[in-house]
């Protein structure tokens, strides 16, 4: 596993942003703040009121706000297209069946993710048995599907080969955070842990995926 | 704020903009730090890889199309309760009055069914029953009739045994004619069991072997 890491260099693909200036240097808030703006809009309140009228244009709205994040969401937790389809489409009937149990603790938004990560974890769960009666590996890690191919391919490659490696509650935890773009507060909510139990959670996923991707550190660098 | 390399792995756990900003600050001067600060945001920059945010509005049309058909059993369902709850609108002497009449239709509608029902039955066995008991008491008169006629041809021998073979043929007959007495009281109170009626036409088979024999012994 290590070895693909070490032999990919993804220190000279990427620019380096040690340089870039900013308030907080967490990547996740540049590249998805657009995402953690989300429940800070009226709009969640009001999505949340047009679903529990039983009006189809509010369910609308919501996949077209979060049906894409959902779907990757789902994929990068299944490792498969066909089950994050059948994960988003279960969690939409999820949301009309127990819309009226929502009392706004969270924000909508949140609460449609738990909805999302709990029917997730229970598809995982039913592909593991499945898996078990094969007498398959049952701690296997989801392979992932081919998908659209991004700008650093074999970086994805990697990157999912190590994500693989991880614990599950790792894997979730740094796929929610750093790629999906949602706050301490709000993995916390949807994983029913505490901030700082994700905040760890995420530290020691980096640190090793960290430990995978790259190469050796310097004689220096660990003496440090 | 003063940041040294000791502090760097607790800002990359949880450190605020500041601290962030000092360790930045002081990576400009430290090699190490530069290097790790570099690769932990570059595992960030990394994670977008991760990222496909493609419309899909094939999946909408499904999903639209499953939320659609539940909305519709639910408002059914919603339906089918509000007009049950027009029932707390009549007042409660009707509501009474309503329940007991249907209480008693019901009733009523059930028992004339059972034993509409029961009787049908048991008229069509008795009829099956009554026409296959009639064939075979009749088969078993005549087959008696017969019988008797052979026995009758048989008494003289019979009233004075000339040999010890006949007294042992008289002995059977009788034990015969008592099995046969017991079997044809026991189909009286059974006439429907089919395992009596063999058990009687064994025993007249053997009767009727018996005077056949005692009648040949004569010739």
């Amino acid at each position: 596993m290590g070895t693909v890491g070490l032999t990919l260099q993804w220190e000279h693909r990427i620019s380096p942003v040690a340089g870039e200036g900013g308030r907080r240097v967490e990547p996740s808030q540049i590249a998805a703040g657009q995402n953690r703006e989300n429940n800070a809009l009226p709009e969640d309140a009001a999505l949340a009121a047009g679903c529990l009228a039983g009006d189809l244009r509010a369910y609308e709205r919501l996949y077209h706000l979060q049906g894409a994040r959902m779907k990757n969401l789902a994929r990068n937790l299944l490792g498969s297209t066909t089950d994050a389809e059948d994960a988003v489409q279960d969690t939409f009937l999820k949301i009309q069946r127990s819309i009226g149990s929502f009392r706004g603790q969270s924000a909508f938004v949140t609460w449609t993710f738990r909805i999302l990560v709990n029917t997730c974890y229970d598809l995982r769960r039913s592909r593991v048995r499945r898996k078990e009666q094969a007498q398959e590996n049952s701690d296997e890690a989801p392979r992932p599907e081919p998908r659209a191919p991004g700008s650093h391919p074999t970086l994805r490659m990697a990157l999912e080969r190590a994500l693989a490696a991880l614990t599950p509650h790792q894997r979730d935890v740094f796929l929610l955070y750093e790629v999906e773009g949602f706050r301490h507060a709000e993995i916390a909510a949807m994983l029913q842990i505490s901030e700082t139990a994700s905040k760890n959670t995420l530290f020691q996923a980096k640190k090793n995926l960290r430990g995978m991707l790259e190469p050796p550190r310097s004689a220096e660098a660990g003496a440090q | 704020m003063n940041i040294s390399c000791g502090d760097r792995e607790r800002i990359f756990l949880d450190g605020s903009a500041e601290e962030w900003a000092a360790l930045e600050q002081h990576a400009a001067s430290c090699p190490v730090c530069a290097e790790e600060v570099r690769g932990w945001k570059a595992l960030s920059r990394a994670a977008e890889e991760l990222r496909d945010y493609r419309e899909d509005t094939q999946l909408w049309m499904k999903i639209e199309s499953a939320l659609r058909e539940t909305g519709e059993r639910k408002v059914s369902r919603r339906r089918f309760w509000e007009r049950l709850g027009t029932w707390s609108e009549i007042p409660l002497g009707w509501r009474t009055a309503l329940a007991g009449a249907l209480v008693l239709a019901l009733a009523f509608s059930g028992v004339y069914f059972l034993r509409h029902q029961n009787t049908t039955d048991l008229g069509q066995n008795r009829l099956l029953k009554n026409s296959a008991l009639a064939e075979v008491e009749r088969t078993q008169g005549d087959y008696m009739k017969a019988i008797d006629a052979l026995a009758g041809q048989a008494k003289p021998e019979l009233d004075s045994p000339s040999t010890p073979l006949m007294a042992s043929y008289k002995e059977k007959l009788i034990v015969l004619d008592s099995a046969i007495d017991e079997l044809r009281a026991e189909t009286g109170r059974n006439p429907s069991n089919a395992h009596l009626r063999y058990e009687l036409l064994a025993m007249y088979q053997e009767k009727q072997q018996t005077l056949q024999e005692i009648l040949e012994m004569k010739q």
